[in-house]
């Protein structure tokens, strides 16, 4: 392209200096149309090559599968493949880092989850190098609400249980999270706040393990999110307290909101969405977007995510810009508040 | 022998010296109980004592833990380290500018050459089976992504 | 006995023609991927998840578990030939696999590492149907104190592995554990010795780091004296020898009872089994200072244990639907993909799932039996190429394996660095496998340490106050006291 114009220019020179100045003119307008309209096709072009799409968290993970579902079923529409890979370590700082970094060109694409993304950002401890402005938001994939759980054979049959207890006994009922500063560490917060209480908040690094130890009675309640567990409190194995949403889960009918439970305040979710590095290019920008909805909106999408129990909740672009912020600035208080705790 | 167990020591001591003032600098009790200073700070302590007790056992003791036989490398050894050694810099160097493909493809054609091989025909077959070969196995079947450099390659 | 009525309708299910066809397209996949360099089989297995997509679920879960126990047994392939452990759990493979290839003893190696897999998978799969929730929920007592605990007990292990020193032992776990320190700290995620650098926030990576350590240093170890002839492998050189056959069952028999029963622990991830296995082994022998020289032994209890532990540990999937690897977390990830949730729930909604799974374990251990013994020759024949192109093509695979996992350069020169250090390590006789258990146990102990931690308060006596974890911490300090107390008794009696 650089040579095509130094030649155009060129040849541009000698007709002026010939006098054919007019038709310079005009000359110089057709390429930069065409220049423009080369630009375009390159955008157009996209994607020539296979797309990276990096999940911050290990392999097999609720945003894992979720990740690799909409991989799968994007990769046809798109034309080209797109290979998940997994950057995993300190909570998705290391995978959100890589992202950060890398060329918006539009074939390195990151999954987030949130608020980890916020509350790394958030944390001055954590050293981040990038914020909200190092990314371009893409479009969400899953909100998937926040729960309270216990195992089948807890004492505590309902959330009023767990609270009157750790009443009686502040600061010794452990509560368990899959992550510190996650969304279910934030939610214990929130319902510490909003009933009075105090618990040993005991963290895990994620699912697996926190599921072993409530099991194990190593811990005597835990919040995580209904996604990771809807399938298991379905079967038994685990009872349900809260859903921390407004409204109750289709997964999970039976399980009463903290809403009607008594405690509007404390709503929590972790959201999954697929996010790039500063300026990708709007056209390349909007390609990808639009096969990603598509990707989503589609039967076998829908028909995996539901067995998966991860609830699609797609927005694109500025409106999951927007949905990003305002966690952001909720999420801040609740850092500080677990930070002065530390 | 002796000189490099013991030079090994001191290094060992001198690691765990760094390692002890850098534990300085991250908070060593949490709320609940060790923080990140923690274990590097205790850790560093163990391999100072130990390296010097493991110095010590070397220099003085009647029965010493150090086999025969020299700790350098033979004749022909050196040079082939050596070589070895320049090729994986060079092409660690040159993978993510020249690309996977072309830097291999050197790397697989010239080691063996300085390493001692006569045919290079056989050498040329292997550094384009080896390069271009395995990235199109990694890269189109296994969705592995591979470097590519300045030439696309 | 129901059991047996499931047990029946299980192989019915397995031995569908179908079936048996995913069950080996699944072991040669997993085989593949257990030989391919930075492939872990956690994330081989994750990229082969799409593939299964368009199967019926249980079709597909017979390919992903065939896919997982290949991948074990093609990282025990590349143990053996290049010294390069495919996957955690084959690192202990290397120390007497590796030297049994050098002396040209490569089939055997393979050979009695497939028989061991196949026995102590088979009897593992066998106890699984056996076993039921009592056995797994007594393993569900097992909390971070207890495992902390045994992760001090598998480090002090390590004086089984000294060699000549214990100090330099010592010493050379206490850098794997210095090593294991560098990143992000595990719990608060601040940085630690990154030095500025981001690639280290993420810690130094195992892959470069054993591959280092073992691949490249081996061979700039092996250029002291390189193989000039070739030697030629007979077919009877293809098999263990008849005393080699008596050494091999009794610890085929310990290694399979060993990784069986650690399976049933979650979370406690491969390696522990086979360090276990192996050091037990040591101190039983007859010889124990021939381990680490290229005994037979030395490779059959590793890995009878990693396979036997490997089915072991689908006891927990199963019956409680916790994964106890990274490996079987992408396993059960699969399960959920395709409708089917480990637990309870499964085991009385889909009995025809569980119980044809289980068949087709036993049948996927036969297939890779199979399919291996007679691959042995080949691998073998491989090794006799000479040095000028293996060696090379030995590092192509280490700079593959070690770019590939993060697509980062940097941690290719992680790799080279720690190649020069393997080789200065090797020269001057100081233990490698210590760092690298160190390597993998450390951050776990540290999260174990300060979990336990958060569940008490901050009361450190959460340790002893359980009965499991003051077991078997009185068990690690016995292990790394006792040589202490010989060597002094040792000095007095001179005296």
């Amino acid at each position: 392209m650089g040579s095509l114009k130094i030649l155009i220019n060129k040849n541009l020179k000698k007709l002026v200096k010939e006098g054919k100045m007019k038709k310079g003119i005009l000359i110089s307008i057709s390429v930069v149309l065409f220049l423009g309209f080369c630009g375009l096709a390159l955008a157009l072009d996209y994607p020539t090559r296979p797309i990276t799409l990096q999940v911050p968290w290990p392999a097999g993970g609720s945003t894992d599968t979720g990740a690799r579902i909409l991989a799968s079923i994007a990769e046809k529409k798109m034309g080209q493949p797109i290979v998940v890979i997994n950057k995993v370590g300190a909570g998705s700082q290391v995978g959100l880092t890589e992202t950060a970094r890398q060329k918006p060109d539009g074939y390195y694409l990151g999954f987030v989850s949130v608020p980890a993304l916020n509350t790394i950002i958030l944390d001055p401890e954590r050293k981040a190098l990038f914020d909200l402005d190092s990314f371009v938001a893409i479009i969400n994939q899953v909100v998937d609400p926040g729960l309270i759980w216990v195992k089948a054979d807890s004492p505590y049959k309902t959330l009023k249980d767990v609270i009157e207890d750790a009443k009686k006994r502040p600061g010794e009922i452990r509560a368990s999270t899959t992550g510190i500063l996650g969304d279910d560490h934030l939610a214990i917060l929130m319902l510490e706040e909003a009933a009075g209480i105090k618990f040993r908040i005991v963290h895990f690094d994620g699912g697996a393990h926190q599921l072993t130890a409530t099991l194990g009675g190593q811990v005597d309640v835990s919040f995580d999110n209904v996604g990771s567990v809807a399938p298991r409190v379905k079967g038994g194995q685990l009872r349900g307290l809260a859903v921390m949403d407004k409204n109750r889960s289709k997964f999970l009918p039976d399980v009463p909101t903290t809403v009607e439970l008594g405690y509007p305040t404390v709503i929590s979710s972790s959201s999954r969405g697929v996010l790039g590095p500063k300026g990708i290019p709007a056209p390349i920008l909007k390609k990808i977007q639009d096969v990603f909805l598509e990707a989503m909106k589609s039967p076998e999408h829908i028909e995996k995510m539901e067995k998966a129990g991860l609830a699609i909740v797609p927005l694109v672009g500025e409106e999951y810009a927007k949905y990003l912020r305002a966690v952001h600035e909720r999420a801040k208080p609740l850092v500080e508040k677990a930070r002065q705790a530390k | 022998m002796k000189k490099a167990w013991q030079i090994t020591c001191i290094v060992s001591i001198i690691i765990g010296i760094i390692m002890l003032v850098s534990s300085f600098a991250y908070p060593y009790k949490d709320r609940l109980g060790p923080g990140p200073g923690f274990f590097p700070f205790w850790l560093s302590l163990i391999v100072i004592v130990l390296s010097f007790a493991l110095f010590l056992q070397t220099t003085f003791s009647k029965a010493p833990p150090y086999g025969s036989g020299s700790p350098l490398p033979n004749q022909i050894g050196a040079k082939s380290i050596l070589i070895i050694l320049i090729a994986l810099a060079i092409s660690t160097g040159l993978i993510e500018f020249l690309g996977f493909r072309i830097s291999l493809f050197l790397f697989l054609f010239f080691l063996p050459f300085f390493l001692g091989t006569r045919s290079l025909f056989i050498n040329l077959i292997y550094a384009l089976i080896g390069s271009f070969g395995v990235f199109h196995v990694f890269y189109y079947w296994l969705k592995v992504p591979l470097p590519m450099g300045i030439l696309g390659l | 006995m129901e059991a047996l009525q499931y047990w029946i309708q299980g192989f019915s299910v397995a031995t569908l023609p179908i079936n048996l066809l995913y069950a080996f397209i699944g072991c040669v996949l997993g085989t593949l991927i257990g030989v391919l360099p930075g492939l872990g089989p956690a994330a081989g297995t994750a990229i082969l998840i799409p593939i299964t997509f368009n199967l019926d679920p249980i079709g597909a879960i017979i390919m992903l578990a065939a896919i997982y126990y290949g991948a074990m047994y093609g990282g025990t392939i590349t143990s053996v030939l290049v010294n390069v452990p495919g996957e955690a759990a084959s690192v202990i493979t290397c120390l007497d696999g590796y030297q049994m290839a050098k002396k040209g003893r490569a089939g055997p190696a393979l050979g009695i590492a497939a028989i061991g897999s196949f026995i102590g998978g088979t009897f593992a799969t066998f106890a699984l149907m056996v076993v039921s929730l009592p056995l797994a929920s007594f393993a569900l007592k097992f909390g971070p104190p207890e495992v902390f605990a045994l992760l001090v007990v598998g480090l002090s292990l390590v004086t089984g592995l000294s060699g000549r020193s214990i100090l330099a032992a010592l010493l050379m776990t206490l850098f794997g554990l210095m090593l294991a320190m560098i990143g992000m700290d595990p719990v608060r995620g601040a940085p630690r010795f990154t030095m500025g650098i981001p690639p280290l926030y993420d810690g130094v990576g195992f892959v470069p780091v054993v591959m280092g350590l073992f691949g490249v240093g081996e061979i700039l170890l092996s250029m002291e004296s390189p193989v000039l002839e070739v030697i030629k492998t007979k077919i009877s050189d293809l098999f263990p020898k008849k005393e080699e056959w008596r050494v091999s069952a009794a610890a085929i028999g310990r290694g399979t009872l060993i990784g069986f029963f650690l399976g049933l622990i979650p979370g406690i991830g491969a390696i522990i089994p086979t360090f276990v296995a192996y050091v037990v082994e040591k101190k039983v022998s007859k010889h124990p200072e021939k381990f680490g020289t290229g005994i037979i032994e030395g490779v059959a209890s590793p890995e009878t244990a990693n396979n036997s532990y490997a089915n072991g540990a689908m006891v927990p999937l199963l019956t409680l639907g916790i994964p106890g690897s990274p490996t079987l977390a992408v396993l059960m990830g699969a399960f959920i993909i395709h409708g089917l949730t480990p637990g309870p729930f499964l085991f009385k909604e889909r009995p025809d799932v569980v119980w044809g799974l289980i068949a087709s374990f036993y049948l996927g251990n036969v297939i890779l039996l199979i399919l291996n013994l007679p691959l042995v020759g080949f691998w073998a024949k491989l090794l006799e190429i000479r040095y000028q192109y293996l060696y090379p093509g030995i590092l192509l695979f280490c700079i593959l394996g070690a770019y590939s996992l993060n697509q980062s350069i940097f941690d290719v020169g992680v790799m080279v660095v720690f190649g020069v250090l393997g080789y200065i390590f090797r020269k001057i006789d100081w233990p490698l496998a210590p760092t690298i258990l160190a390597l993998i146990l450390g951050p776990m102990m540290e999260r174990a340490l300060r979990t336990s931690l958060e569940m008490s308060g901050g009361d450190l006596s959460i340790l002893v106050t359980r009965p499991i974890s003051a077991v078997l911490l009185v068990i690690a300090a016995i292990v790394l006291i006792s040589p202490a107390i010989r060597l002094i008794g040792q000095k007095a009696g001179k005296d």
